[in-house]
């Protein structure tokens, strides 16, 4: 009885926090900047094929777990540089245009990274071997656990214990909370509004490659991955009430539980009460799980 | 939407797009198979476009899922010529643009309702996703493999009987009914509908003051923009001759989006100049590489940055300037 509800709880919550790591960044530029990030796939995708390229040129067979949160960290900073440059370069520019074109542009600039791992990686598939200390599994009467799935519900955890600290404990955070509610205000009491800006879509851009770098063993390397998983983030991201970190970690849980135990009784079409539960929340409550505050 | 500044006499936009048809009712005759096979998708495509910006330009609503009407009246139509073939095609057509029609009024009438703005375009990716899984997974639909040998058909016309199938039958077929699509669009947009369509775009809260019933014509915008992409997506199939389930991927719905604003929301032929454009712009690189997706980003950010009011308004633009310098003695 136990293992029924635990197994798929247990998968629910890997689903979960695998939508929230990616989300993460998505809701700090969409909580922010009122942009809905198409391209944030396709920097997780350049995050991920940037660890892998990493991997390979530090050498080594043998993948050690601090290696791995190193290489991690390493993609996460190379994107943070490539958001410091699409921020100068297109995001600030875009303030001033309709919600409606930013929209566009960051469409096109999904265009372009997925060009850029095609002509930089090429089209094949390539995979990488998750690190032999977290290739392991527990085993918890019938329900399996592998470390790694483990591991990435702890990380989940882990960015979203700190990203609720960061917003409600630190100068940092309430500064972000200000613009957020009021950039105008805001800027009339002295925040440097376009700094924080660009901070935060660096601070978005090296979440994607941090999290690109972290779920690359579970993932097949292709161009196509920039599409895996933006729908339930953007999902996560509106059922949780635009933009909110809280609601979209809640929201990431509740979609993917659903969609776990959904998939036991009907597994003909995987993913499907994703979008299903999806749907019924936005019927339901459309002004998302945590309505009224941003961020 | 702003009144656009220097728009074309309407005798001269008829005469444009009387041209526009006439350019590719000729292209056969001079241009090779592959050109016609794209010319044939990108016409589709256009009407695709005019649809989608039916729901945003007119009446402000945002759709990321037109492509499961494509999709729906694609499949819907294919596997019913197959399981009906003694109906008569334009029939069967038909009935896939009304199912289309007829699913997005039942949905609009819970969807719309309760979710506007952003939170309509997620409830509609939701729901084309969910679209997306079921063909995929569907065997009577062919699965991830896809609809295949889907028949162009024979067109029984009373008196004689056209065999769509023989040489470029079909792709005429394509531009006279597209063309039709396209004109019950432009005919719904510029009569007293689309003018209440428009007047709910601009201010929903003074609509109703004004006794709009606004909800009503924001289901019969949704409900003729879906239909109408459903036609377009059942003659899809025969063209292609199979249907994969990636034309209800959401990237396909992406694609109505970047055509409107590509061309120009404020124009009614917007999204079809963007289609074009897009086509001209795929075409023109597609045997480079990557280097393909980059340069269209590359130019799509350009006139996100550059031109906002996209390829037309950019046009509207230059016209006014030069207009506006012959004016001065």
């Amino acid at each position: 009885m136990l293992s029924s509800i635990a197994g798929p709880l247990f998968n629910g919550l890997f689903a979960a926090m695998v939508v929230f790591l990616f989300a993460s960044g998505l809701t700090l530029v969409f909580g922010i900047l009122r942009v809905l990030n198409f391209a944030h796939g396709g920097l997780f995708m350049i995050g991920a094929y940037l660890a892998f390229t990493l991997s390979g040129v530090t050498g080594g067979s043998e993948m050690g777990v601090l290696r791995y949160v190193l290489l991690c960290a390493l993609a996460g900073v190379g994107l943070g540089i490539l958001g410091w440059l699409v921020e100068r370069s297109i995001f600030r520019p875009l303030q001033k245009v309709d919600e409606a074109y930013s929209l566009i542009a960051t469409y096109a600039l999904l265009l372009i990274c997925e060009g850029a791992v095609k002509a930089i990686w090429g089209v094949n598939f390539r995979s990488v071997p998750t690190p032999p200390l977290l290739a392991d599994a527990w085993i918890a009467g019938d329900v399996v656990m592998p470390v790694y799935a483990v591991f990435v519900i702890a990380v989940g955890v882990a960015f979203y214990a700190a990203l609720e600290w960061m917003l409600h404990h630190t100068q940092t955070g309430k500064l972000m909370k200000s613009v957020a509610s009021d950039p105008w205000m805001a800027g009339k009491l002295g925040v440097n509004v376009p700094r924080l800006y660009a901070w935060i879509v660096i601070a978005g851009f090296f979440l994607a490659g941090v999290v690109g770098g972290l779920l690359l063993p579970n993932q097949t390397l292709s161009p196509n991955l920039a599409n895996a998983f933006v729908v339930q983030a953007f999902g996560a991201l509106i059922v949780g009430g635009m933009g909110n970190v809280r609601g979209t970690f809640l929201a990431a849980i509740l979609l993917s539980v659903i969609d776990s135990f959904g998939s036991l009784y009907f597994p003909e079409i995987p993913g499907l009460f994703f979008y299903v539960a999806m749907a019924i929340m936005l019927v339901v409550r459309p002004q998302g799980l945590m309505a009224g505050g941003s961020l | 939407m702003e009144p656009s500044p220097a728009q074309a006499s309407p005798l001269m936009r008829f005469g444009l797009a009387m041209l526009c048809m006439a350019a590719f009712l000729a292209l056969p005759g001079i241009a090779d198979k592959g050109i016609v096979f794209l010319a044939g998708t990108v016409a589709l495509q256009m009407v695709f476009g005019l649809t989608w910006n039916l729901m945003f330009g007119q009446t402000g609503l945002v759709s990321f899922g037109h492509a499961s009407f494509f999709a729906v009246g694609g499949y819907a139509y294919a596997y019913a010529a197959r399981a009906l073939p003694q109906v008569h095609p334009l029939l069967t057509f038909a009935g896939a643009g009304l199912l289309c029609a007829a699913i997005a009024a039942l949905v609009g009438l819970i969807a719309l309702r309760r979710s506007q703005g952003v939170y309509f375009a997620i409830l509609t990716l939701a729901l084309s996703q969910i679209v997306y899984l079921v063909i995929s997974s569907s065997a009577a639909l062919g699965r991830e493999d896809g609809f295949t040998g889907i028949r162009r058909p024979k067109l029984p016309l009373g008196w004689t009987t056209i065999d769509l199938a023989a040489g470029n039958a079909y792709y005429y077929f394509i531009v006279v009914v597209s063309a039709l699509l396209a004109g019950i669009v432009w005919w719904v947009t510029h009569s007293r509908v689309g003018r209440v369509f428009r007047a709910i775009q601009q201010d929903p809260e003074r609509a109703a003051f004004l006794g709009i019933p606004v909800q009503r014509y924001r289901l019969m915008s949704y409900a003729i923009a879906s239909g109408v992409a459903g036609v377009t997506g059942a003659l899809f199939g025969p063209w292609l001759q199979i249907l994969t389930p990636e034309v209800a991927h959401w990237t396909a719905s992406a694609r109505p989006i970047l055509y409107t604003l590509l061309g120009g929301v404020h124009f009614f032929w917007g999204p079809a100049v963007g289609a074009l454009g897009f086509a001209v712009l795929e075409y023109g690189t597609r045997t480079l590489h990557g280097i393909s997706e980059i340069v269209t980003g590359a130019i799509l950010l350009a006139v996100v940055l550059a031109a906002p009011g996209g390829i037309l308004g950019a046009v509207a633009r230059l016209r006014q300037r030069i207009t506006g310098k012959e004016r001065r003695p």
